[in-house]
């Protein structure tokens, strides 16, 4: 059984670190980044190619890139640094006056774009088959089924969760992050004050790329495979529906978010029962069932929560507008 | 040079097919200023409901007008009953892409267990193969072609000519100010529905009919080409997404032609991506039967 | 910032809901090794495979196996007095879900005695979750990664992928004496690999491949793609283009309709005898077409003998649970998954055990039966040996097993076509120096 709660608890972990990072960049800046699965998957392929062995050492089955056996945790910085390092080409095209809609369809489309190439040019990460037997972080000395291994590893994924969200916090909450929500209510208003909204949502951009690929690394960490199946488009649109459930524009709304939708939502459903009574309902049928679940519970947060269940904190400032000051009335500088 | 003339008669069959779906699907989005994120398994529902009728014997072309009507019949409650709601308690707009999207969740789920998970086929004949110099077209494809173009030219004079067609674009424009001059907003939306819902039905049923076998998971491959071609042409242009769809429809199978055919959606893909980088806007972004809704 | 004082009681609310969803999960026994079993409780048997997504049609077909192997158990006494059942646990068709799924069925039920399914799809991140937990598992993969599997609990019934190649090559080569030969494969982990085994072999063996085409799943239409084909003029389509709907309906439907009403031969891997995909292309070109046009390559089973005919009683009893379930009699892979359990079944009562970690290995030789044993056909005659305290060797709906020292097992291929109703009709057999001859030519 722990077997099990420990999975969810290092998916809560990777789910919560990637919402955070797609809080930044959507609930914060206004970046409808609807291609946000592909800076976890560069992170997870970056992880993965850097802590297998070279392709031939193991049999030849696998073709892919590098394989360059590194010890952990040099394969997580490298997954964050890929998935920092993804988000510049993307940002550059994506990132300029592109209203809002279309910005994200771009993006969308990026992802399905990336998806193609990645299954078609099959001796980079070997197409659709994807990479498997990825050596778990430290498994040279431990055993990676062990239960000790489990729980250290939501240990992990614990320190990193709380250093990302630290780096949230901090940037949420500081002048920095106020430029960024003014840009996001009003660009416009943003760029007379003489702020430039595209090297401020690059920074972002880049800072959710890096949340992003360590994201990826840790959850490659502990599945031990990674395939174009498990990044398709959609699941930047589930992550979405997390970041809004929980509320948009708030660290702890992005953690509600993500404990809901794509672990609470997506593993309570696992739990129906396949049969009802004495009869057993059709084959498939429960399957299919906990999509329409999981739809419904995403509408069903939307309608009684539209704001998300841990709204934006509403800033205001303490006291009345500034008074003032005697020269003016005294008529000086007509 | 044979299979260059050749990609482009298929292209036209493919562009056809966007087409329908795409104009469908931008005047959703140009006049009530949804995503839909459903569409496409609305049109594999239509598609079903058409083939249910083709089933008991009827003819695919009359078969398609029951798609029609089932499209336009969802399409118009999934707007009255899930979206409308929404809209009216100020959910913002990317709330209302989740929205859709949770509904497209649950359509697809809730037509699985009902049509299985064998893939069905229409009893259609191709009828005589079409040959003219180097292109080689079924009759049936030539029709389809041809519905293609009498649905555009219809839409054209629906927004162009009719009292309808400007109150949707004033609707589009502006919904406050047309409600304002006595434009009945709502049943323009309604009706709006209820068009785009038939157009959504008829792509669904030619879809179908073009490549020969469907299942339920076929929506989600239809709905990444129906919104590149929309957007590529500008959102909320009908005739963008004509132009969209052209682009993709022919680059799609020219590009299979010209390189290994794994990468030719990636090529219609780029070259969205492009046009996003030089023209942000779409193709067509004067304010032309639509405005792109602000 | 204000509204601080509603937040924590917000918050308040939410910790016990996110404890809800965590405490669901906690919820069962204590332990989550599935061995030690007490009592007379049902035994499970759990089909671990996509039943949505992309590939929903393969739980299913896998389900189908469970039930019949179930029916058989279970009318027969259960095992060791336990009765049998199946559940489904969907993987939605891809590693990061089926995780969580794997961990989920191991974790929920401590009476696991096998699983089965675990296709290409999933079957790398989930088999060693199955093998940590010691539950048997008969997987549907043909990955080449399982050919010298270190995992003791994984057992194989389907050949490697490159066999079905190098099968499909014979067919041209030697049944039918077709030299210009084309490749059309999906462009997913299944179908391409056997792209590279196939071209090897057959330019070694003298054969032409004219083209070699990757189709990417899920297209509208293949129109161009088919052009080119037909251009070259190749004799026979060696394919698979899978998925929902399969891609070989759409393919084939406009090879017909390009090449002047006429289809070209084809021929299609194992994967392909299914009744999904023989339905689809029924619907893409016809009865007539698909019948005379169609050969494919399955592992050698007859469709005959007692071993097969309770099975096919078994399958369509399940109707009453899995309206399906009959469609389902010549599918290889339903009938080696129902195997499989059986044999798990023998196992058990030949250690008389519960404890998995006690009858894994003797699957093996209830596989491939130890000297003196005794040759059984359905469960209730190897009970009935093993009271007679005979050690026992199971030949069962897919014929003889036998075991390699990694568990996998491999029977020689036969050539089919199908009837109108979809039921396989064995053509020729491959020899076995023409099957070593193309193994050597590819490379394998």
């Amino acid at each position: 059984m722990s077997y099990y709660l420990t999975t969810i608890l290092v998916y809560a972990g990777v789910d919560i670190i990637a919402c955070l990072a797609l809080n930044l960049q959507f609930g914060l800046s206004g970046i409808v980044n609807f291609s946000f699965i592909i800076f976890q998957a560069a992170g997870a392929y970056a992880a993965a190619v850097l802590s297998m062995p070279p392709s031939s050492q193991i049999g030849g089955e696998q073709i892919y890139v590098l394989g360059l056996q590194m010890p952990f945790p040099l394969p997580w910085i490298g997954a964050a640094i890929v998935g920092g390092l993804l988000a510049l080409p993307v940002g550059l095209v994506v990132l300029r006056q592109l209203r809002s809609d279309y910005q994200a369809i771009a993006m969308l489309v990026l992802s399905v774009i990336a998806t193609t190439v990645i299954t078609n040019v099959r001796p980079f990460l070997n197409g659709a088959a994807g990479l498997s037997s990825i050596p778990a972080p430290l498994s040279d000395n431990l055993n990676p089924y062990s239960n000790e291994y489990a729980y250290l590893y939501v240990g992990i994924t614990a320190v990193c969760l709380l250093l990302v969200l630290f780096i949230a916090h901090r940037i949420v909450n500081s002048p920095y992050g106020r430029t960024l929500r003014a840009m996001r209510e009003h660009e416009l208003a943003a760029t007379a004050l003489g702020k430039n909204p595209v090297s401020l949502k690059m920074t972002i951009f880049v800072v959710g790329g890096v949340i992003a690929g360590l994201s990826g690394g840790i959850l490659v960490g502990f599945i031990g495979t990674w395939a174009p199946s498990v990044w398709l488009y959609p699941e930047t649109i589930i992550l979405f529906a997390a970041v809004i459930v929980g509320g948009r524009g708030n660290n702890f709304g992005a953690i509600v978010g993500a404990l809901l939708v794509p672990v609470g939502f997506e593993e309570v459903t696992r739990f129906i029962p396949s049969k009802f009574g004495s009869v057993d309902l059709p084959v498939g049928f429960v399957p299919a069932l906990e999509w329409v679940v999981i739809g419904l519970l995403i509408i069903g947060f939307l309608w009684f929560r539209p704001r998300g269940v841990l709204p934006e904190p509403k800033r205001t400032f303490q006291g009345g507008p500034a008074e003032e000051t005697h020269w003016v009335q005294s008529g000086r500088g007509a | 040079m044979d299979l260059f003339v050749a990609a482009f008669g298929f292209g036209l069959v493919s562009m056809s097919v966007i087409a329908i779906a795409a104009v469908g699907f931008t005047m959703q989005f140009g006049i009530t200023n949804m995503i839909n994120l459903a569409y496409a398994e609305v049109m594999i529902m239509s598609a079903y409901a058409a083939y249910a009728f083709n089933h008991m014997g009827v003819s695919i072309w009359i078969s398609m007008i029951g798609g029609a009507l089932f499209g336009a019949l969802f399409s118009f409650l999934l707007n009255r009953v899930l979206y409308a709601p929404f809209l009216h308690k100020g959910t913002s707009h990317i709330g209302m892409v989740i929205v859709s999207l949770a509904a497209a969740l649950m359509i697809a789920n809730i037509l699985l267990p009902i049509v299985g998970y064998f893939s069905v086929s229409y009893t259609q004949s191709p009828g005589p193969t079409i040959r003219f110099g180097a292109f080689v077209l079924t009759t049936s494809q030539l029709l389809i072609i041809g519905l293609a173009v009498l649905l555009m030219l219809m839409i054209h004079s629906l927004l162009t000519f009719t009292r309808l067609g400007k109150a949707m674009r004033a609707t589009a424009a502006n919904p406050t100010l047309a409600r304002n001059c006595g434009i009945p907003t709502r049943r323009v939306v309604d009706l709006v529905w209820l068009i785009t819902g038939a157009l959504c039905g008829i792509a669904g049923t030619v879809a179908a009919m073009n490549s020969e076998s469907f299942a339920v998971a076929s929506g989600a491959t239809y709905l990444i080409t129906i919104i590149a071609a929309a957007v590529l042409g500008g959102a909320g242009q009908p005739y963008g997404a004509m132009i969209g769809a052209i682009i993709i429809g022919e680059m799609t199978e020219l590009s299979a032609a010209a390189i290994s055919p794994q990468f030719k959606e990636v090529v219609a893909f780029a070259i969205l991506v492009l046009v996003m980088i030089f023209r942000p806007q779409g193709l067509l972004a004067r304010r032309g039967a639509m405005a792109a809704a602000g | 910032m204000h509204s601080a004082a509603r937040t924590p009681l917000r918050r308040l609310l939410l910790v016990p809901s996110i404890a809800l969803v965590l405490l669901l999960a906690a919820c069962g026994n204590g332990s989550s090794n599935s061995g030690s079993n007490t009592g007379t409780g049902p035994l499970l048997v759990g089909v671990i495979a996509p039943f949505t997504g992309a590939d929903a049609g393969l739980g299913p077909a896998y389900y189908a196996a469970c039930l019949p192997a179930a029916l058989t158990i279970n009318n027969n006494g259960g095992v060791l007095g336990h009765k049998v059942n199946c559940q489904q646990f969907d993987t939605r068709g891809e590693p990061a879900d089926a995780v969580p799924a794997a961990r989920q069925m191991v974790a929920s039920n401590s009476n696991l005695m096998a699983v089965v399914g675990c296709t290409s799809d999933e079957a790398s991140s989930v088999a060693p979750i199955i093998d940590a937990s010691h539950i048997p598992m008969f997987c549907m993969t043909g990955q080449s990664e399982f050919n010298k599997t270190p995992l003791k609990y994984f057992h194989r019934l389907v050949p490697p992928d490159e066999f079905d190649a190098y099968a499909m090559v014979g067919n041209a080569l030697y049944q039918n004496h077709w030299n210009k030969i084309a490749l059309v494969f999906g462009n997913d982990i299944g179908s391409q690999a056997f792209v590279q085994p196939a071209k090897t072999a057959i330019e070694k063996l003298g054969g032409t491949v004219t083209i070699s085409q990757a189709i990417a799943l899920g297209q509208p239409s293949y129109r161009t793609e088919v052009a080119q084909m037909l251009a070259t003029h190749p004799q026979v389509i060696l394919t698979e283009a899978l998925g929902q709907p399969p891609s070989d309906a759409t393919y084939l439907a406009e090879v017909k309709s390009q090449n002047g009403g006429k289809v070209i031969p084809f021929i299609g891997t194992s994967a392909t005898v299914d009744p999904q995909w023989f339905a689809a292309v029924k619907g893409a070109i016809g009865v007539d077409d698909l019948v005379n046009n169609y050969q494919a390559v399955d592992i050698g089973t007859t469709f005959g003998g007692p071993g097969y005919q309770e099975f096919l009683t078994q399958l369509n009893a399940s109707a009453s649970q899995f309206a399906d379930a009959p469609k389902y009699k010549q599918r290889g892979s339903t009938l080696h998954l129902y195997d499989g359990i059986v044999m798990t079944a023998l196992a058990m009562t030949e250690a008389n055990s519960i404890d998995p970690k006690v009858y894994n290995a003797k699957i093996k030789d209830v596989g491939n039966g130890v000297s003196g044993a005794t040759v059984v056909h359905t469960y209730k005659e190897g009970v009935d040996a093993i009271k007679n305290g005979k050690s026992v060797r199971f030949v069962g709906a897919g014929g003889e097993t036998n075991f390699n020292q990694y568990n996998n097992s491999q029977q020689g291929y036969i050539l089919v076509k199908v009837d109108a109703q979809g039921n396989e009709i064995t053509v020729a057999t491959l020899s076995q120096e023409q099957t070593a001859k193309i193994i050597a030519a590819g490379g394998g």
